[in-house]
């Protein structure tokens, strides 16, 4: 490793050799780095090697622990792949990177003139100018360290304390989260003012260092089954948490990310509060300034950029060049009319008119403003309709299922008799409100017209309102206490109308009211109604395939007819098409189960379900019975649309990343625009910080008047879809329009982070703001 | 001990990688209270000696002791308060704010060293009514003339009683007459509050009115 300076002798000083040299450099170590990747890709031995990397991220670490993972690698593959690739890639690698060292080195150049008087001890601004801060290291590792530990110990402490007071993981995450966001703060914070910079390769190397390999250690955790058995019981309700997302991995960084957020902050408002020389926060004349150089807040523009986000661009454009037409010919017309009687006052008027017209700055602010309004409106709108998706998919599946359902292990057909004894011992838990029993079958349901498959549900019609909302689907025309009593079905009759008259001798019709007992009764969902093309009343053939037990050849199919005493609807085109009710004791006697399949409850809080489902399984004794809640059942469901969700909110925000982009831009424009006036202020004693700071306070107003936009025209779009409504098919959404729900803690959420990250997005040109040299903008004259 | 003490001060600029040395070990002391004059040729290097002297620009080498406080040695946010208290700046150029009306403008200073807005703004009108323009205070930079742009530079830079008064030829960009006005409220601070002037000029004749005369010439002062 000493080569390089041993080199640096006969450095290159022409500039562009040099950066020939880095190039070069720079693209041998990016060769090496894809060479290994290949071949650790083609000897499958990125797991091991991804471990190794997460693990030794301190010091010297990576190098050795690729080489152990290769080394396990070749001898886990068999046969051994010759790795002929790998020794060109550290070749290039280790060349590469001296290149880069050799171009950067720079000899200390005599200088031709020896300075004067040399005497004169001096330079102070030179003499503190890249000092490397221990203290500020130490204080960013521990902070992105310690907020990482507080995360996870805070997490694992809270989420299992809470297992009895009844708030989930989530809660407690958040809980951690902010705690944890506040240590990274702090650290940022504490570090920068020891400083009195930004120290950004102090920072770097604490969030490299320190920073990364928790994160990157609980990437690789399940694939290092010996680590995984160590760590993994310990960081459980870490891995438990990320679970729920779905993909465990993003959760870790995006989570890694906000804490580096959190730093970043602290680091920043360490240096703003510390450059004019002690703890200052105070902003009014920042403010001042930074008002007057961006003027946001102006009804005009406000006003524009939200009929703009409200009605599409075309529309407004339209409307104002209308308005710019006849104010133009209104105008001009009275100027030219006042030039006649008065130069003066025209020359006024014309100069008044040329003012009002805008610079190149004021437009970029506005197309900012309105671009981080389209993002938080976007933002707004679309979680919302997934939010409202997902409350809607959630009231129907709790409306047609119970929270949880008790059922029994072993054979199926011995069915569970003692279940009123179930529902006695299941009402006394606390919580549940309502208990019912059921029984489960598959069945084809055969009408005059069709035949279609369906699942059957002998359901109590006295007590299976408690739990369902099967009572309150049942259209006009219906009645689910007709499957107890079905004798009071109205029995229709087809081709009334075309019925032979009475003293017709030859067909002699039979009488109206068939003879014996009344079939039972059977509610049909819509879709499957209408599939079978029957109504209330008509007769249906309900078949079990391997009801009626074996035969000489094979499984005989038992059947027995209903009448359809009800047509439900739940919204749901999945139920509607697929699920059919009978009454329990007709569902008994058909399938010849004893009592029930199970017991349905509801419970008063749905979030809460999986503990109660636990405290009725410890009220049954356990085994042989067993609860499931709802969130099992459709687990896939729930945790597809929440990741969907995400991916969508990720998606969204790269809107959101764009408007950053051009505040990025706007503010430098701006500070571009203003480097004499900066240089006066810096003249006038405002310190670095204060420039930092009236620039800081410019991107975040243009933040802040996008977000308060998006804000707006989100909800009002969001109002407009919910009044309004927008037709959807059912046949495919399973819901007959688009559902919203305006969740207020996920919206302000949305703003928060939208002005959060334009303020982000002003650091750069601030701090190149805060650079300009005084005597840089007065020399320009 | 004088208000102002340069020992040793040298100034280089790099210009396409050769060296141009504008001060050349300068030594100068300047007491308190007095009204100097620096006179030299165009590119003798007399606005890069004001910077340094008010810390807008760093010199290569060299000691500059003002009121016994060493100010090279300062970090930037003592610098800026030194810069905000002690010196008061006027350009050859008035450099006023343009998005700020006179008034304001005269009030940044007080308002720069969280000064209350009520009070800046009282302090910034006595001392436009020094200056003359009482009739002025709401009009932005962009509607005053050239004398009065000036003037309003003048009130600013005397807003919060600097000890130390830097002009760089202030009447530079005016006529006679209207330079005439200034030199006048120049004489009359040095006068009546004892603010130490350094007051860069080609004006010959101002600079032969001035107690103390100084040129630049090779780098070094020398008197005129």
């Amino acid at each position: 490793m000493d080569e390089p300076l041993a080199l640096g002798v006969v450095a290159p000083a022409r500039p562009h050799a040099r950066w020939a040299l880095r190039g070069l450099g720079g693209a041998l170590v990016l060769t090496g780095v894809v060479l290994a990747a290949v071949e650790l890709s083609r000897t499958g031995a990125w797991g091991p090697v991804l471990a190794r990397l997460g693990l030794g991220a301190f010091g010297w670490g990576p190098l050795v622990g690729a080489v152990t993972g290769v080394m396990e690698a070749r001898r886990a593959a068999v046969p051994s792949p010759a790795l002929w690739l790998l020794g060109p890639a550290a070749a290039a690698w280790l060349v590469g990177w001296a290149l880069v060292a050799l171009g950067s080195y720079r000899r200390a150049e005599p200088e031709p003139v020896a300075a004067e008087p040399s005497g004169a001890a001096h330079a102070p601004p030179l003499a503190g100018w890249s000092d490397f801060h221990l203290s500020t290291l130490a204080a960013y590792g521990l902070g992105i360290l310690g907020a990482e530990l507080v995360l996870v110990l805070v997490q694992t402490a809270l989420a299992s304390a809470s297992r009895g007071v009844g708030w989930g993981p989530p809660a407690a995450f958040g809980v951690a989260l902010t705690l944890a966001a506040g240590v990274a703060f702090l650290g940022g914070f504490v570090g920068a003012s020891r400083s009195r910079k930004l120290s950004a390769p102090e920072a770097t190397i604490a969030v490299l260092y320190l920073g990364v390999p928790l994160p990157a250690l609980l990437s690789v955790l399940p694939t290092i089954p010996a680590l995984d058995a160590t760590l993994g019981p310990r960081l459980r309700e870490i891995i438990y948490l990320a679970n729920l997302l779905g993909r465990p991995e993003l959760g870790y960084w995006l989570v890694f990310s906000l804490l580096v957020l959190g730093l970043t902050f602290g680091i920043l408002t360490g240096f703003v509060a510390t450059a004019s020389g002690r703890f200052d926060l105070r902003t009014g004349f920042e403010l001042f300034v930074a008002r007057r150089h961006v003027h946001v807040f102006r009804p005009r523009l406000l006003l524009g950029g939200l009929v703009v986000l409200l009605l599409g661009i075309i529309p407004p454009l339209i409307i104002l060049g209308i308005l710019r037409a006849a104010d133009a010919v209104v105008e001009r017309t009275r100027i030219r009319e006042l030039g006649r009687r008065d130069p003066v006052a025209a020359a006024k008027a014309l100069h008044e008119a040329q003012e009002r017209s805008q610079s190149p700055t004021m437009m970029m602010t506005a197309l900012s403003v309105g671009g981080v309004g389209v993002g938080v409106m976007a933002l707004i709108i679309v979680l919302s309709v997934m939010s409202g998706f997902e409350v809607d998919l959630q009231k129907k599946i709790l409306g047609t299922n119970a929270h949880v359902v008790v059922l029994k292990y072993g054979d199926p057909q011995a069915g569970m008799p003692e279940y009123p004894e179930v529902m006695k011992k299941a009402a006394q838990v606390p919580g549940v409100i309502g208990k019912t029993p059921f029984l489960l079958g598959q069945v084809m349901v055969a009408s005059e017209a069709q035949v279609d498959g369906a699942i059957i549900k002998g359901v109590d019609p006295e007590t299976t309102g408690e739990v369902t909302d099967l009572p309150r689907n049942i259209l006009p025309g219906g009645d689910i206490r007709w499957l107890a009593r079905p004798e009071d079905i109205p029995v229709r009759t087809r081709f009334r109308v075309d019925r032979p008259k009475k003293d017709d001798d030859v067909i002699q019709m039979p009488k109206d009211a068939p003879a014996g007992p009344p079939l039972p009764g059977i509610l049909l969902g819509r879709e499957l109604a209408s599939s079978l093309r029957v109504l209330v009343g008509d007769p249906v053939t309900v078949v079990s395939p391997l009801g009626g037990g074996m035969g000489p050849s094979g499984p005989i199919p038992k059947s027995k007819a209903f009448r359809v005493a009800g047509i439900f609807y739940t919204g749901m085109f999945e139920y509607d098409s697929k699920f059919v009710y009978v009454g329990l004791k007709a569902a008994e006697s058909f399938f010849g189960i004893p009592g029930a399949t199970g017991v349905e409850l509801k419970v008063k809080d749905v979030d809460d379900a999986r503990r109660i489902a636990s405290s009725v399984l410890n009220a049954l004794e356990g085994y042989p019975y067993r609860t499931k809640d709802w969130g099992e059942m459709n687990r896939n469901l729930f945790s597809a649309l929440r990741l969907e969700k995400l991916v969508m909110g990720i998606i969204l925000s790269i809107i959101v990343v764009v408007a950053a982009g051009l505040i990025v831009a706007t503010v430098t424009m701006l500070v571009l625009e203003k480097r004499k006036e900066i240089s006066v202020l810096k003249a006038l004693g405002v310190p670095q910080g204060g420039i930092v700071k009236i620039f800081l306070a410019e991107g975040l107003q243009i933040g802040i008047a996008g977000g308060v936009l998006g804000l707006v025209s989100g909800l009002a779009w969001c109002l407009f879809i919910e009044r309004v409504g927008l037709r959807l098919d059912p046949e495919v959404y399973y819901i007959p329009s688009l559902p919203v729900k305006v969740e207020p803690l996920q919206t302000a959420l949305t703003v928060l982070i939208a002005i959060l990250v334009t303020y982000l997005a002003s650091i750069y040109p601030a701090l190149r703001a805060s650079r300009v040299e005084p005597v840089e903008g007065l020399k320009g004259e | 001990m004088a208000f102002i003490e340069i020992r040793e001060l040298s100034k280089s600029y790099w210009l396409h990688g050769k060296r141009i040395d504008v001060l050349r070990a300068l030594s100068l002391d300047i007491e308190r209270g007095e009204l100097v004059s620096l006179v030299g040729a165009s590119g003798s290097g007399k606005s890069t000696f004001l910077h340094v002297l008010g810390t807008l620009d760093a010199p290569v080498a060299g000691t500059m002791l003002v009121d016994g406080m060493d100010v090279l040695a300062l970090p930037d946010a003592d610098l800026a308060r030194f810069r905000n208290r002690t010196v008061g700046f006027v350009f050859q150029s008035h450099y006023l704010l343009p998005e700020f009306t006179a008034l304001e403008n005269v009030a940044i200073p007080a308002l720069v060293q969280r000064m209350e807005r009520t009070a800046a703004l009282r302090r910034a009108r006595v001392l436009l009514e020094r200056v003359g323009l009482a009739a002025r205070v709401d009009h932005r930079p962009g509607e005053l003339s050239g004398g009065e742009a000036q003037r309003v530079a003048l009130a600013r830079a005397l807003v919060l009683q600097p000890l130390l008064l830097l002009a760089d030829e202030p009447t530079g960009n005016l006529d006679p007459v209207t330079g005439e006005g200034i030199h006048q409220v120049l004489r009359e601070v040095n006068r009546d509050l004892g603010i130490t002037a350094v007051v860069v000029t080609h004006n010959e004749a101002l600079a032969r009115s001035m107690p103390r005369r100084l040129r630049l010439a090779g780098g070094k002062v020398e008197p005129a």
